[in-house]
């Protein structure tokens, strides 16, 4: 009986030593969670899958014991994760709680299941790997129900927004800002003493001009000396200088007849017209074909060109001043 | 030797008895060219400067029908040759062909060989062949193997161009354009010229035939005169104005035309544009050359010859824009 007694004892003992070390492990596993907010879905809707790995105070001190989280891809079978938050710790008072939240999605409708995550845990002073398996998570991805037997509904217009001016306060703010501004220059040049104008007063009249050239032209005595081209290219380049002042007209960029053309609008000189073709025919001969008119050709000229002058002349603003110059003042007849 | 005033006065005489033909002619070639005025007096600056013509308009304005009855007006003999692009050089001034009797090469000659030539379409052509006979225009002599001909004279080449179609055609060069004395831009008649175009088309027998009013001799001494029309070293520096303004216009005070203006006329633009004025005035019944003559050629001597460049075809504007511009700005003399 005695001996009975030892043996069993003997084999307890041995029982004992042999499921220490189980004993040990047991105390090193740490319990890990999957857990969805929802089992049931529409499509396209979210859902936050938190995972949760709880250790013991013993554990969570241990320097050598480490629990590595399951990496997940961008994309499961059916589900796509929209976002994933970092690694937390929850500290209770007797356990300490690792968890990390993802945001999944599914653009696919049936019956899905979130596979098992595994959880690596490394332990002990050799790193002795081992892991630790979540339970699958069954989710429904449900359409949206279609009643076929009502008809098809037309598309909604667009909504319009309510509107608030709140939206708007930069805009008018800055358009505020403007207007004072507008309003401050605005103020500022009209209390700025305004400069008198100045008026000009016209200084010398190209009708004075032609004639001071004409009474040059004829103390020259460039006929007399036989520089008779001369003489022609001189009085009619004081006549075209004089258009061109007095009229506006291009008169020295113009020929002959373009000038004779372009001088009709002008009533008052195309009453001449008939001189200043004759003067400008036998300008051009004298100019262009070597014509030596007679001296009765050449004072005739000048006459011409003294009485469209004087018939072509301003009769109101003409100011002596022989010291100023003409450029710049022009009369449209 | 300088012409001095009893000179001029005797070739004014002799030129107006001698141009009494250009209205003959004119007449002649209005019994079969309705309207087209302005093309049948440019063929004549070409003919009485020694100046080749390249026409420009969309087909069915006369063209041929023009030089052919110029051709016969003046007795002169007439030959066309239709530009392909399988066109080679030997088509048009001939080659050499083997005689199998005589056992020797003998020189056949081409279509050039002609007093007028109407070269249609001419861009259709290849290079090569636009070169033989802008080449031949130029010395008025062909080389056949080892033998050089002489052209006869007067050789006048009256080149089309239609401006509408562009695929498959060759564009001619810059520097074969510039042989051309004139390009002239043709347009349509007008409804009372073209009804009367229609009425000479179906009723054929009521227009005379053309009948040869002078004779290519009298074209030679006509030539011998416009050589000796008076050009006054006025209107010598009015062309060369001209002509420098499209090359420096900034020196003309023409600064917006720097950036239109790729390249300007060449130094045989001002000696056609002298030719040209020449015979323009002779046309008129004159001795001497006025600034109206170097006007009224100055757009068909200078507008293949002015240069545009990108910014002035992206802005539309055209060589005859910028003539207009320096004719305006360009003092007459």
């Amino acid at each position: 009986m005695y001996k009975q007694q030892v043996i069993k004892r003997i084999f307890l003992s041995c029982l004992l030593g042999l499921l220490y070390p189980f004993s040990l492990l047991a105390q090193q596993a740490v319990d890990v969670t999957a857990k969805a907010d929802t089992n049931s879905i529409r499509i396209g809707e979210q859902i936050k899958l938190q995972l949760t790995a709880t250790l013991t105070p013993a554990q969570f001190k241990d320097a050598n014991f480490k629990v590595l989280f399951p990496v997940l891809p961008d994309s499961l079978d059916h589900f796509e994760v929209v976002t994933r938050t970092t690694l937390d710790t929850l500290v209770n008072q007797d356990q300490h709680v690792l968890h990390q939240t993802f945001t999944l999605t599914s653009f696919d409708s049936g019956h899905w299941e979130i596979p098992p995550m595994r959880f690596e845990v490394i332990s002990g002073a050799n790193s002795t790997a081992d892991s630790a398996v979540t339970l699958p998570i069954g989710i429904d991805v449900n359409t949206v129900a279609v009643d076929t037997t009502k008809a098809f509904k037309p598309i909604k217009a667009v909504q319009a927004v309510p509107w608030n001016i709140w939206d708007y306060w930069l805009y008018i703010a800055i358009g505020i800002t403007i207007a004072l501004v507008g309003i401050g220059i605005w103020w500022y040049l009209r209390s700025k003493p305004k400069k008198e104008p100045v008026i000009k007063t016209p200084t010398v009249s190209p009708y004075e001009i032609a004639c001071q050239e004409l009474k040059i032209l004829k103390e020259e005595k460039l006929w007399q000396q036989g520089d008779i081209k001369q003489y022609y290219t001189r009085l009619t380049d004081i006549l075209r200088t004089y258009f061109e002042h007095q009229f506006s007209i291009a008169a020295l960029e113009q020929t002959s007849e373009e000038l004779l053309q372009n001088i009709k609008p002008v009533t008052i000189l195309n009453q001449q017209r008939d001189k200043l073709r004759s003067l400008l025919s036998i300008a051009d001969l004298a100019k262009f074909a070597k014509l030596q008119p007679t001296a009765d050709e050449h004072e005739d000229c000048m006459r011409k060109t003294e009485e469209i002058l004087e018939w072509t002349k301003p009769k109101a603003n003409v100011v002596n001043n022989p010291g100023a110059t003409a450029t710049g003042e022009k009369q449209q007849a | 030797m300088e012409n001095t005033s009893s000179d001029i006065r005797q070739l004014n005489e002799k030129i107006h008895q001698a141009s009494a033909f250009v209205d003959l002619l004119t007449m002649e070639l209005g019994k079969v060219i309705v309207g087209q005025r302005y093309m049948v007096e440019r063929l004549l600056i070409g003919l009485l400067a020694q100046g080749h013509v390249l026409l420009e308009g969309v087909p069915g304005l006369a063209k041929t029908l023009s030089i052919k009855s110029l051709s016969s007006a003046i007795n002169a003999k007439f030959s066309r040759i239709q530009f392909t692009p399988d066109l080679l050089p030997a088509d048009v001034i001939g080659t050499m062909i083997y005689n199998q009797q005589k056992n020797e090469f003998v020189v056949r000659r081409g279509p050039i060989f002609a007093n007028f030539i109407l070269a249609d379409e001419i861009n259709r052509a290849p290079a090569k062949v636009q070169s033989a006979l802008l080449e031949a225009m130029q010395e008025r002599q062909i080389t056949i193997g080892d033998t050089t001909f002489k052209l006869d004279e007067p050789f006048l080449v009256l080149a089309t161009q239609n401006p509408i179609e562009q695929e498959g055609t060759y564009t001619l060069p810059e520097a074969q354009v510039d042989r051309f004395m004139l390009k002239v831009v043709i347009g349509y008649p007008t409804k009372e010229e073209e009804k009367l175009i229609i009425r000479q088309n179906l009723n054929p027998e009521a227009s005379s035939p053309i009948r040869p009013i002078i004779q290519p001799s009298d074209i030679m001494e006509a030539r011998k005169l416009v050589r000796e029309v008076y050009m006054d070293e006025k209107i010598e520096k009015y062309i060369l104005d001209i002509v420098f303004a499209t090359r420096n216009p900034e020196e003309y005070k023409l600064n917006k035309l720097k950036p239109l203006i790729a390249y300007g006329g060449s130094p045989r633009a001002s000696i056609n544009l002298a030719w040209a004025a020449k015979a323009y005035a002779f046309m008129k019944r004159r001795g001497y050359v006025i600034p109206e003559d170097v006007r009224n050629v100055c757009f068909d001597v200078m507008r293949h010859r002015v240069g545009l460049t990108y910014e002035a075809e992206a802005e539309n504007v055209t060589s005859e824009n910028i003539l207009s511009e320096i004719l305006n700005a360009v003092e007459v003399p």
